[in-house]
């Protein structure tokens, strides 16, 4: 068979570009006249216009379905996320290491863990109301203002020692230092079953002993009554509750691995592709 | 060197310890084989397989592919090094890349095999040879079985099949080009005429050729001791041109290449100035190199050409290059043989002519019965003499066999003659029983005619007859009398007239006319025991009785005049090229439509206009018939305008060699040019054709080796239908390649937007592979199967250098219509996952960098929940998912519309290919599978989707088809039109 040569050199094929470009024999200006420049322009700027509205309409129809108050899956919040403050992370999660000696190291710690708790001073609570009860606080109607919902108030002095008021180093200095963790909030999830989930902090691995824990609130729970939330619509100024841990008897110079769980029925911690489901764990090295 | 040339055959006899008139023992010839080997070239050293399939690794997209792949592993390796936890994602991502062009080179690298493999068992199919005396019998043996010491017969035609010393020779002519390149045959003879074995005339090599003649001779060397297996250099001529449609391929890997890396490079610039890190940069541009190259196409491509093929060695066309099927559709001009090609091959009765009137008869391929009027006592009288005045006949044991397929021992037009009057009067055998035959004179060139004297059948009629038929003019001379109505009137001038004007017409039909006569002998003259003596002549050879005229053509075949109808709407000039005389090669001409009904050559128009040929106007004529001596005296030009100016040409009394000028000629046109062939001779046309087609039992086998494509039953009507594959395949390619284009946009778009507006990934480099490898591979392969458009054959052919298979059209349309359209319904179906999860619409623009963050995990979403990490990952698969079946849900859309390119798809029908809808259910069923079985490989990024999300693109896939409709409709509407350019593809 004979077959089709299509050897070019490298001038022919510049020229022939060129000539592509803008052709002065037949006017054609990248192989299309210019007033066809214009139509093919005008009819894709129209297709694209379309286009848009289209997808404005699929989006805004989208939202119409949408409850404005809670989503309608929550498919991969079975189970609450745990975070832990001051969080600085390594290489491999969590990993919080300062020496005592030396203030710049853990200085930063504490101010992470004052302006966290910023959001929990009596006036940046105000808003929210004393609760007392120990039980889920369940409201169907909306009884606060403007259609929304109440929250119970949960204020920095909650965590005593670890509150910042008394020590505004957080123990950080002696060795002793102070963790908050916090739970996070899930739209009408109820922790517990009727019992208030607590944390419970723990060596990992190697133990160089008991871990010697100081929990705030006492007990180390989340009062029943800051659950179920209700989102952010219905609940504006509802804030997490938490719980202060203080580890009495870190051995210094060595590296320990930490896990604080949250137990409680309905939380689960044995998610092995999530290691922030129900619990977190750390990495703690104090020097001297 | 051997001396034997100048050995005497005796000496031969005894140095081979073989007989001349005997041959070899069988078993001595098996003991030769063993020791020797077969009689076959050791192949040449074929590329090493290794590097054949290296070659597959690194060709089309396989760099791109490859480039990703190193990227992945050099952003792993500095992941890595950075201690960054995500780094293996990089690793694996490069290892799946690898992995995509290895399993595709493998593919293509089987493929490739497979289709060498059919080739080789074509060479198989029509394996060479030989006619050998062994035991003193002659047989046809393999080539490849020849030993020395063999006697072997050759005649014209035939592959020389060893080197052979000859003993006998009668006329022997051979075509050494192979050999020397000199292209004169050369004669060969028993003769020791030079010292040098090669210059000698007594030896004839190993793959040259007998063109013609006969000889016997002795095999001196078999197979890599043959002259031409000692010449090293011998490996096969294959050169590395490119074919047209290897052309377009090419053209298109660099078309998407060349959009895959400008889009990645432009992105990787934005994404760098928009301050993203290097090695994110780097990530993005390997999603967007992924994204962009349909990894699955270049596999189904040669999928679809194997099935083609297939299909057309299905209707008789056997294909020995898989890329002549397209090349065969993009053919404008046609050189065709006429004998066996265009005609039927045999003699047959086309015409009568008696009581002075001309009757036709049915010529077709399987007549079972003749419709002329036969009821005139003329008639009774001419059969008798068709009947008698013959000897051909039937061989034995054919009684079963039609009329029209029984071998008859006669030359061509007696088994005419005996065949129709079969077909008319039944058992002619018997009638010629019965009347017995007393005396006969066989035809002759000098008397020009042939005469019988039988006895008669009825029993109270003592008289004998005499029967005489031949060429009308001499028949005539012979004549006094002539029989009108079964009565016999004397011969005046005016019947004489009458004669002469039926024999020209007849004549000029290109048909051979014969004329018979009779003659009742007077009972008184001739009795019972008259001695008849041939030789003498002593019976009455004049003032016979003049009965009729019938004429005889080798017919077109039936199914022909349909196929050059369809040629000629399908933009196809048929030109015929024959060694026939001009007049029966334009009768055929214009009986098969070749040269149409109304249109006139120059000589024509003289004739009609009674003017001299040289004061025609040339352009008026629309048709020419092209004697090969006219053409010998051509310059180039003459016969450049003559191709030019005439859309209707036959060339007659050609020579293969003027074949070979013919078709230069058309090339020079800027035409695609096929060439049927069947000579020894033809094979430089062939091989100089842009396709050559050989034919598959009337070819030598030099015109099947040269050629690209065999056609089984040697019938012009197969080439078309080879024409309308080709063509067919052509589209079906364009359909597949737009098919796959589209969903391409719909897998880049999501990597922009997500560099853009920083949303969390839309879909995965995993997920994209999944598509372009899993769920678009059989849909893609589904649409080789579908049927021709209507307007397939009535398009002028594809002009190869501007009609590109992806174009401009293609490409835009399928990139920024369809892609983006099926973009849109992705992205709402992502859309609707997140904001049904709790992310809404406003929430997810420009959170990327706090989205991907490790250290986030209490991430907030609009609902005021706060997740962690994995939990948006998983979040991000579910993403994935929704959009990868989106786009599946838009590819069934986007697979019904590209079943048409312009017509509506109600009317090529949804459900006349049933591969179509096999592809849809395989594509939603690996969906499926994907999705719910293997969604919980977290590997692999899916999750098992909820149900409902599976509909959000449907209305997007019914728009498809609505535009798609649509933009149809206006085509078919407006042709010509701004949209009609724009918008077909």
């Amino acid at each position: 068979m004979a077959t089709l040569n299509e050897k070019k050199t490298c001038s022919e094929r510049m020229e022939n570009f060129r000539r592509f470009v803008w052709n002065p024999e037949t006017r054609l200006f990248m192989g299309r006249t210019l007033i066809n420049w214009v139509w093919i322009s005008l009819y894709y700027l129209a297709f694209y216009v379309v286009m848009s509205g289209l997808f404005a309409l699929s989006i805004y129809s989208l939202m119409r379905t949408i409850n404005p108050y809670e989503p309608d899956y929550q498919d991969q919040l079975k189970s609450p996320g745990v975070t832990l403050r001051p969080d600085v992370y390594g290489d491999r999660g969590l990993r919080i290491y300062y020496n005592v000696s030396d203030n710049k190291t853990w200085e930063g710690l504490v101010t992470t863990l004052q302006t966290f708790l910023e959001a929990y001073t009596p006036a940046a609570q105000h808003l929210n109301i004393n609760c007392t009860s120990d039980t889920y606080f369940i409201q169907d109607t909306f009884d606060g203002p403007n259609k929304t919902k109440l929250s119970c108030k949960f204020t920095s002095d909650m965590l005593q020692n670890c509150s910042g008021i008394t020590d505004p180093t957080f123990g950080f200095p002696e060795g002793k230092p102070c963790f908050i963790i916090k739970m996070n909030r899930i739209i009408k999830f109820f922790p517990g079953n009727g019992t208030a989930p607590r944390v419970d902090c723990t060596y990992v691995g190697d133990k160089p002993g008991p871990l010697e824990v100081d929990y705030y609130p006492v007990n180390g729970t989340f009062n029943l009554h800051y659950f179920p939330y209700y989102g952010k619509k219905a609940q504006p100024s509802y804030s997490n509750p938490l719980v202060a841990v203080k580890f009495l008897n870190i051995t210094r110079n060595v590296e320990l691995k930490i896990v604080c769980k949250i137990i409680g029925a309905g939380i689960t911690y044995d998610n092995v592709h999530d290691p922030y489901e129900g619990k977190v764990e750390f990495k703690l090295k104090i020097e001297d | 060197m051997q001396d034997d040339h100048r050995l005497s055959a005796s000496q031969l006899e005894e140095k081979y310890g073989t007989s001349i008139n005997k041959g070899l023992s069988n078993a001595r010839a098996a003991e030769i084989l063993a020791r020797d080997g077969p009689n076959a070239l050791t192949p040449p050293k074929a590329t090493p397989e290794i590097v054949k399939f290296l070659k597959q690794m690194v060709g089309g997209f396989s760099i791109l592919l490859w480039i990703g792949a190193v990227f992945s592993w050099i952003s792993f390796g500095i992941q890595l090094a950075q201690g960054a936890e995500s780094a293996f994602d990089n690793l694996y991502l490069g290892v799946v890349l690898a992995l995509v062009v290895i399993l595709t080179g493998i593919f293509a690298y089987y493929q490739e095999a497979k289709s060498t493999n059919i080739m080789a068992s074509f060479s198989k199919m029509i394996p060479q040879q030989a006619l050998v005396i062994r035991d003193a019998e002659k047989k046809e043996l393999p080539a490849d079985q020849l030993v020395v010491g063999d006697i072997v017969e050759i005649k014209g035609g035939d592959r020389i099949p060893a080197d052979i010393r000859l003993i006998f020779t009668q006329g022997c002519k051979v075509d050494n080009s192979s050999l020397t390149g000199e292209s004169e045959p050369q004669s060969r003879s028993c003769d020791f005429t030079h010292e040098n074995p090669l210059e000698t005339k007594n030896i004839a090599f190993y793959s040259t050729t007998c063109v013609e003649g006969t000889a016997t001779g002795i095999v001196i060397n078999t197979g890599d001791r043959t002259i031409i297996g000692r010449i090293a250099s011998l490996a096969s001529g294959v050169g590395n041109e490119k074919t047209p449609i290897a052309i377009e391929i090419e053209h298109f890997v660099y078309l998407v290449a060349g959009v895959a890396i400008s889009i990645g490079v432009l992105f990787f610039i934005i994404s760098v100035s928009m301050r993203y890190k290097i090695l994110d940069s780097i990530i993005f541009l390997i999603g967007i190199i992924v994204a962009n190259v349909p990894e699955g196409l270049l596999a189904t491509v040669t999928v679809s050409l194997s099935l083609t093929a297939k299909r057309m060695a299905k209707k008789n066309c056997l294909v020995k290059n898989l890329e002549a099927v397209e090349t065969l559709g993009s053919t404008s001009i046609i050189c065709s043989d006429k004998t066996g090609t265009l005609t039927q091959n045999r003699m047959t009765v086309a015409h009568l002519w008696f009581d002075n009137q001309i009757y036709s008869a049915d010529t077709s391929e399987d007549q079972t019965t003749q419709p002329f009027d036969q009821s005139s006592l003329s008639w009774t009288a001419l059969s008798k003499i068709v009947t008698l005045c013959n000897r051909a006949e039937f061989r034995p044991g054919q009684e079963n066999v039609p009329i029209m397929k029984r071998v008859v021992v006669g030359d061509a037009s007696e088994t005419a003659l005996l065949k129709f009057a079969e077909v008319i009067l039944g058992d002619v055998m018997n009638i010629r029983a019965q009347n017995k035959k007393v005396a006969e004179i066989p035809f002759n060139s000098t008397n020009k005619f042939q005469l019988s004297i039988h006895e008669t059948d009825d029993p109270n009629d003592k008289r004998f007859l005499l029967v005489m038929k031949g060429a009308p003019e001499r028949i005539l001379e012979r004549c006094s009398t002539i029989m009108i109505n079964g009565k016999e009137e004397p011969l005046d001038s005016e019947k004489a007239e009458a004669f002469q004007t039926a024999y020209m017409e007849l004549g000029g039909m290109g048909e051979r006319v014969l004329g018979f006569c009779h003659l009742y002998l007077p009972e008184e003259e001739f009795p019972d025991t008259y001695p008849f003596d041939t030789d003498t002549m002593n019976f009455p050879t004049s003032n016979l009785c003049f009965v009729g005229l019938l004429s005889m053509i080798d017919p077109p075949r039936s199914t022909v005049p349909d196929a050059v109808s369809k040629c000629r709407s399908a933009g196809i000039k048929v030109i015929m090229v024959t060694g026939d005389h001009p007049i029966t090669a334009k009768a055929i001409a214009k009986s098969v439509g070749i040269i149409s009904a109304t249109s006139e050559t120059v000589e024509d128009i003289a004739k009609r206009l009674n003017i001299p040929v040289e004061q025609v106007n040339r352009g008026e004529a629309t048709a020419a018939v092209v004697n090969g001596m006219e053409l010998k005296d051509m310059s180039l030009q003459q016969l450049d305008e003559i191709l030019c100016n005439h859309s209707e040409i036959v060339f007659a009394r050609t020579s293969p060699q003027q074949k070979l000028i013919i078709v230069e000629g058309c090339q020079r046109q800027g035409a695609v040019v096929a060439v049927t062939g069947d000579g020894v001779n033809d094979s430089p046309a062939l091989k100089k054709a842009d396709i050559g087609i050989a034919m598959g039992i009337a070819g030598s086998d030099a015109a099947k080796n040269a050629a690209d494509m065999v056609l089984l039953d040697d019938n012009f009507a197969s080439i078309v239908t080879g024409v309308e594959e080709g063509r067919l395949i052509f589209d079906n390619l364009k359909k597949t390649i737009a098919y796959t284009l589209t969903k391409n946009i719909a897998e880049l778009c999501p990597f922009l937007i997500y560099i853009m507006a920083s949303i969390p990934m839309p879909i995965g480099t995993i997920t994209i592979l999944f598509i372009d490898l899993g769920t678009d591979i059989i849909p893609s392969v589904a649409l080789a199967y579908e049927k021709a458009e209507s307007d397939i054959m009535n398009r002028r052919p594809r002009n190869k250098r501007k009609d590109r298979l992806v174009n401009e059209q293609l490409a835009i349309y399928s990139y920024l219509q369809i892609g983006i359209m099926q973009s849109v319904g992705a992205f709402v179906t992502y859309f609707a996952v997140y904001a049904e999860q709790g992310f809404l619409p406003s929430t997810l623009l420009g959170v990327r960098v706090d989205w991907e963050n490790n250290a986030i995990n209490d991430f907030e979403d609009s609902y005021g929940q706060e997740w962690t990490k994995y939990q948006r990952t998983y979040l991000q698969w579910t993403g994935y998912t929704a959009f990868f079946v989106s786009i599946t849900i838009q590819q069934v859309a986007d697979l019904i519309i590209r079943k048409t390119r312009r017509n509506s798809i109600f009317r090529q029908g949804l459900f006349r290919n049933k591969v179509i809808w096999v592809g849809i259910f395989s594509q939603i069923g690996i969906a499926v599978i994907l999705t719910y079985g293997l969604g919980h490989v977290t590997a692999l990024n899916f999750t098992p989707l909820r149900f409902q999300y599976w509909f959000v693109a449907v209305p997007f896939a019914i728009l498809i088809w609505v535009y798609d409709e649509v933009r149809k409709l206006l085509i078919r509407r407006y042709p010509g039109s701004w949209w009609d350019k724009n918008m077909y593809y």
